[in-house]
């Protein structure tokens, strides 16, 4: 479903932020990406969307080599990718429903299938009952929910995530994941870029770690740190590791 | 790709809308630029039908009495045609004059009907091979029976012809840079529209939105501000005409009183009015779409 091929990209005048990646990630696959601030999860994230494109490598994504990819059927691409983002970017003056709707109606999806797949979508995020309200009478967590709503509304092939926990508290953030792995078992390919170590090591699922731009571990069922050999692990950084039991009581 | 014409007339509406002032700010600029290039044109056509009888560099014309014996006129035109100072010269008989005479008067009906083919003089039009001769043509003919008089275009026309020349090129020029200055205001209405809708614009290329989907309803926005404008103008040309062709019937206004405008060249210069309005509109809001709606 995406493929990355030895991908290397580097923004104007820095140091790369992607190193000679090449992962591959299968049809409704659950994937982690985690690593530090400034690894290149968003950098990834966005040369899959086709907003950036890379220096060298090639990148496979629903059977489209993007680099090759004319300008103009971009969003014809991008109409198989979903979006989630840590601000959720819901439009304010719109109610829910006509937020998950716009997905739709700016493809020039008829009618018929704004009435019959917005109320589906918004009974899988469960805040049917919450169509009319505006962004800001909703909490975080249902925020976001209606921007996953918004995001599958279309039946996406592939689901981004960045950080879609990033602004919620962590009881919420294990329901946000649970809804995401959920639509991952419908065959959409989820790949969730986070710093929420908790719900990593929770959910044990394939976990791509990105380091300074270069892909160190690739780990099926992974946590959310490297498992390292016991004589080099600080006592802070083992601290650190430890789950937050709150997270933890959220996603049971 | 389905552009559907609801959401199309609801986001333009919209916009329109939102930036009312700007839009009113840009409708003003085309209508008065527009206005302007619609009286210059009017100005061009009602000299051109003043001036019917001397196109072509015509310099002279050699008016015949209306009764004058064909034997007369016949030797009249074999004089031009064995003059060496005579370049050129066509005849236009008393059916030719009866029209152009139409054409001139056309405002004036009453003058019309109250003239027959039969009381027009027919007369001879003349290019010298040098402009200074003309005059030596002038007086050689003058003598001949049957001439009426002799008109040279130099008085006729020249200072009808630099007054309109002079103003239409005021006219033209001043619309030149306010039609710029329209197009620029309509590139930052779009401009201003596009930056309040910055998070929608960013949502729809993000779900897979098509640029043309997402630029129509700012370039639909710009054409109508364009139009418009170009609707205003052409309400200017309009009442402009009608007030140039009353004042020739009720005043003496020498000087303009042979420039006629007919109903058709009105046409085709609004015509020209809306088109550009148009394009002025089209071409703004193609600027405003292109550097600010880049994927
Ligand atoms: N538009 C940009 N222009 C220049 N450099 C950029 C740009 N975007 C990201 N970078 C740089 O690329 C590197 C990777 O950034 P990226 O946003 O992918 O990291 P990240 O893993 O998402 O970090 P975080 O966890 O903080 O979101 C960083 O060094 C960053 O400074
Ligand atoms: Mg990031």
């Amino acid at each position: 479903m995406i493929r990355l091929d030895n991908v290397t990209k580097t923004y104007k005048g820095t140091v790369p932020a992607l190193r000679d990646c090449s992962v591959e990630i299968g049809r409704g696959e659950f994937v982690f990406l985690v690593g530090p601030s400034g690894a290149g999860k968003s950098t990834f994230i966005r040369l899959i969307l086709r907003e950036e494109t890379p220096d060298r490598g090639q990148i496979w994504v629903a059977g489209w080599n993007i680099c090759r990819l004319r300008h103009w059927k971009v969003p014809y691409l991008r109409r198989n990718i979903g979006c989630v983002f840590q601000d959720f970017r819901l439009l304010p003056n719109k109610s829910v429903f006509a937020n998950v709707a716009f997905a739709l109606e700016v493809i020039g999806r008829p009618k018929s299938m704004v009435t019959a797949q917005v109320p589906q979508a918004l009974d899988l995020v469960g805040l049917r009952e919450k169509w009319d309200c505006l962004p800001s009478e909703l909490s975080g967590g249902e925020q976001q929910r209606v921007a996953i709503a918004r995001a599958f509304v279309n039946r996406p092939l592939i689901l981004l995530a960045d950080e879609p926990t990033g602004n919620i508290d962590p009881g919420t953030s294990a329901e946000v994941t649970r809804l995401l792995d959920r639509i991952s078992r419908t065959g959409t390919t989820v790949l969730m870029a986070t710093h929420n170590d908790a719900i990593v090591n929770t959910m044990r699922r394939r976990v791509i770690e990105l380091d300074n731009g270069v892909v160190v571990r690739d780990e099926d069922e992974g946590a959310y740190d490297a498992p390292v050999a016991p004589y080099d692990v600080p006592d802070a950084v083992a601290a650190s590791v430890e789950p937050t039991s709150a997270g933890v009581e959220g996603l049971r | 790709m389905a552009l559907s014409l609801d959401y199309v007339a609801r986001e333009t509406g919209t916009n329109l809308w939102r930036n009312r002032l700007m839009t009113v700010a840009a409708v003003l600029t085309v209508a008065v630029s527009l206005s302007l290039v619609g009286a210059a044109l009017l100005l061009k056509q009602g000299v051109s039908t003043a001036t019917t009888r001397w196109k072509g560099g015509v310099q002279l014309a050699v008016f015949m009495q209306p009764q004058a014996p064909p034997d007369q006129t016949r030797a009249v035109g074999d004089k031009l045609g064995s003059m060496q100072l005579v370049k050129r010269t066509t005849f236009c008989d008393q059916a030719c004059s009866y029209k152009e005479f139409r054409t001139m008067f056309a405002n004036q009906p009453d003058l019309v009907q109250s003239a027959a083919p039969a009381d027009l003089p027919p007369s001879f039009r003349v290019v010298a091979r040098d402009a200074n001769h003309v005059q030596q043509v002038g007086s050689t003919l003058k003598p001949f029976a049957g001439v009426r008089n002799v008109v040279y275009a130099k008085q006729s026309v020249d200072t009808l012809l630099r007054v309109t020349g002079i103003a239409q090129a005021v006219l033209l020029s001043v619309a030149v840079v306010l039609l710029a200055a329209a197009a620029v205001l309509i590139l930052n209405a779009i401009r201003m529209a596009i930056f309040a809708r910055r998070r929608e614009v960013a949502v729809m290329k993000l779900v897979g939105a098509t640029n043309w989907f997402i630029r129509v309803p700012y370039m639909l926005e710009g054409v109508i501000q364009g139009l418009g404008g170009a609707f205003v103008a052409v309400c200017v040309v309009a009442v402009v005409s009608f007030l140039l062709r009353y004042s020739v019937q009720h005043y003496d206004v020498t000087l303009f009183q042979s420039i006629v405008v007919s109903g058709h060249d009105l046409f085709l210069t609004e015509l020209a009015v809306l088109l550009m309005g148009i394009v002025v509109g089209a071409g703004g809001s193609a600027l405003g779409v292109r550097r600010f709606l880049e994927v």
